[in-house]
């Protein structure tokens, strides 16, 4: 039933629309791209975005098209984004899950775990993560995943507790099921919509974590082309040639608005308290 | 009739650790089961009745609760002995439970079909396809219409009767030796508990399974039970069997319930017996009988010492724990 009412969910929709977009970008830019964009080209330095050029976004510093840029670097924001959700969600998952479910010491354990890495602001424990593993895409990766390890932690150990004492769970006891097959056949499946939830805005936040990584010249390198670094080598010129910041910077907003609209309307449709606001 | 006994209950002690002190739940309770007898157990809220049968199953949750004594032999085997891996082999396949709320006992998420299969799955390691058509099967067994279809629901498309016949159908999908129904008809309309308690006697009888009937209702046992327990303060109080429990009740807890039943054939106008007071708190029982403050019939030596199984009649199978059938007090 969650499926159709997606589809009636217009907040859900237009951020769904947004991420689909962005998908066949990346498809797009597999096969074609206007310009290679690694290669410079001394003669067109930081030229306005014009039709007769060809450069629709404009050229950067060193004369590489904006655009092709762009379509380049969604990508590796979109695969670091799900990427370090991925690895987060996973571990915190599964950290959480047990932590609730055996409670008493485990949960304790586990739990002020999660609290010593949920005691630093997200953006600086990413950076400590970085300067600790070294400057590159994977370790971007790890160190986004890293963060997000307390936050579905804390979020799936609470569900599993409020779920953990419901009858069903002494039925399936009864009927001679064991710890782990309760945990993941029965009780996971019960607390899936908040954590759908924390994904879907979990990819949003990772978009920006990775491009301030990058940005401040932690995560992805230059040459190759991210949004973060895009912006981040257009500080110097912004002023002359707005277009070399405006374009990375639009492409951040409008695909963290995407991933948060959904995850917004994820929210309404999954919490069956506000199911009959509207 | 083979009277084997297949299930036997011995010196079972359950208590609950809680922040105001030890609630003694389940004090020394003993009983046996017959292979494809009913057994009632009777007796109020909080009288140790399902306590005293999750116990059985080691269903207990460690903090707070625990078994601190006790035996169930089950088949010639004590299974407290046992290890927790051995104790689930032998639940939902040997002994299962239905219990009492059939709209929070089924899991919101998951397919009508997969839960009637999952002791199944557990126990005969069936395939998806085979389990599937064995749950089918027994959809139809317990009169689900368009079984096909209906596995496919999931619980909240069912009304709560039809729920507590899938709780059934999962109970007996393995084709247990024994029943554990909890209050089974407690959450239901009069006309559906007709019809559930109906479907469980057809279906043990059929496969003469051994049931424990827990209930608080005196009806339901007079229609399903072949001997019954009467429990008060976790304890049982008196055990007869069926007809003798309700024509000639030995102990005065039970005869006041027996009196609290409004009665078509009395007079009208006569207000309705209750029984005064309420359950003691089970945390510091008093020394003595527990039912001695509301007893109408309460001597000296009910609030000093508390009083044993008294044998009745000689029949080890009919006792009542009141000190009225001590020798020495009983001369009527």
């Amino acid at each position: 039933m969650t499926v159709p009412r997606l589809f009636k969910n217009g907040i859900a929709v237009t951020g769904l629309v947004i991420i689909v977009l962005y998908v066949l970008i990346i498809i797009v830019s597999f096969f074609w791209l206007p310009f290679d964009p690694s290669e410079m080209n001394s003669q067109r330095l930081l030229e306005a975005p014009s039709f007769t050029s060809g450069h629709l976004f404009g050229t950067d510093e060193f004369g590489r098209d904006i655009l092709s840029r762009i379509m380049k670097g969604t990508t590796v924001s979109l695969v670091i984004s799900i990427a370090a959700t991925a690895l987060g969600a996973s571990f915190g998952i599964l950290m959480g899950i047990w932590a609730g479910y055996l409670g008493g010491r485990w949960d304790n354990g586990i739990m002020r775990i999660a609290d010593v890495l949920f005691s630093f602001p997200s953006l600086l424990l990413a950076i400590f993560v970085m300067a600790i593993l070294g400057e590159n895409t994977y370790n971007v990766i790890i160190a986004i995943g890293i963060v997000y390890i307390p936050q579905f932690a804390r979020i799936s150990r609470g569900s599993i507790i409020a779920l953990k004492s419901n009858e069903f769970v002494r039925a399936a006891r009864s009927n001679g099921a064991g710890r782990t097959y309760i945990l993941f056949r029965h009780l996971l499946p019960n607390s899936m919509a908040p954590i759908i939830v924390q994904i879907s805005l979990s990819l949003s936040v990772a978009i920006l974590l990775e491009s301030a990584l990058s940005f401040l010249g932690l995560g992805v390198q230059p040459p190759e082309p991210s949004w973060g670094n895009m912006l981040s080598s257009a500080r110097k010129v912004m002023m002359l040639a707005p277009w070399t910041a405006i374009y990375p910077g639009l492409a951040i907003v409008t695909l963290v608005l995407g991933f948060n609209l959904l995850g917004d309307g994820l929210r309404d449709i999954l919490d069956p308290r506000l199911r009959n606001v509207r | 009739m083979n009277n084997e006994t297949i299930l036997q209950v011995q010196g079972l002690m359950t208590e609950f650790r809680t922040e105001r002190g030890i609630v003694n739940a389940v004090n020394d309770v003993s009983f046996s089961l017959e292979r494809g007898k009913t057994l009632g157990i009777v007796g109020e809220s909080g009288s140790g009745k399902s306590v005293t049968n999750l116990s059985i199953l080691k269903l207990i949750q460690y903090p707070p609760g625990r078994i601190t004594a006790g035996q169930v032999i089950f088949k010639g085997e004590n299974m407290f002995e046992w290890s927790e891996e051995e104790i689930r082999t032998v639940r939902g396949k040997h002994i299962s439970m239905i219990f009492q709320d059939p709209l929070t006992s089924l899991n919101p998420v998951i397919k009508v079909w997969y839960q009637i299969a999952e002791a199944l799955r557990l126990h005969h390691g069936m395939s998806k396809k085979e389990a599937k058509a064995k749950s089918i099967e027994l959809l139809k067994l317990i009169g689900i219409p368009d079984a096909e279809q209906r596995a496919d629901n999931y619980p909240h498309q069912f009304s709560g009767g039809m729920r507590q016949r899938v709780m059934i159908a999962m109970a007996l999908s393995c084709d247990p030796e024994i029943l554990i129904a909890d209050e089974p008809t407690t959450a239901l309309d009069v006309t559906i508990q007709a019809q559930i308690l109906e479907l469980i006697k057809n279906l043990s009888r059929e496969k003469s399974t051994s049931v424990i009937m827990i209930t608080h209702d005196l009806g339901v046992v007079a229609d399903m039970c072949d001997s019954v327990c009467v429990m008060y303060a976790g304890r049982i109080v008196e055990r007869a069997a069926i007809d003798d429990l309700f024509y000639a009740p030995q102990h005065p807890y039970t005869r006041g319930l027996l009196d609290s039943i409004p009665r078509i054939d009395r007079a009208g106008g006569s207000r309705l017996h209750t029984i005064s007071g309420a359950p003691p708190n089970l945390i510091d029982i008093p020394p003595g009988c527990p039912f001695q403050p509301r007893c109408e019939k309460a001597m000296n030596i009910c609030s000093k010492q508390s009083p044993p199984e008294f044998i009745i009649n000689g029949d080890a199978s009919r006792t009542a724990a009141c000190w009225l059938h001590a020798k020495e007090y009983n001369n009527g």
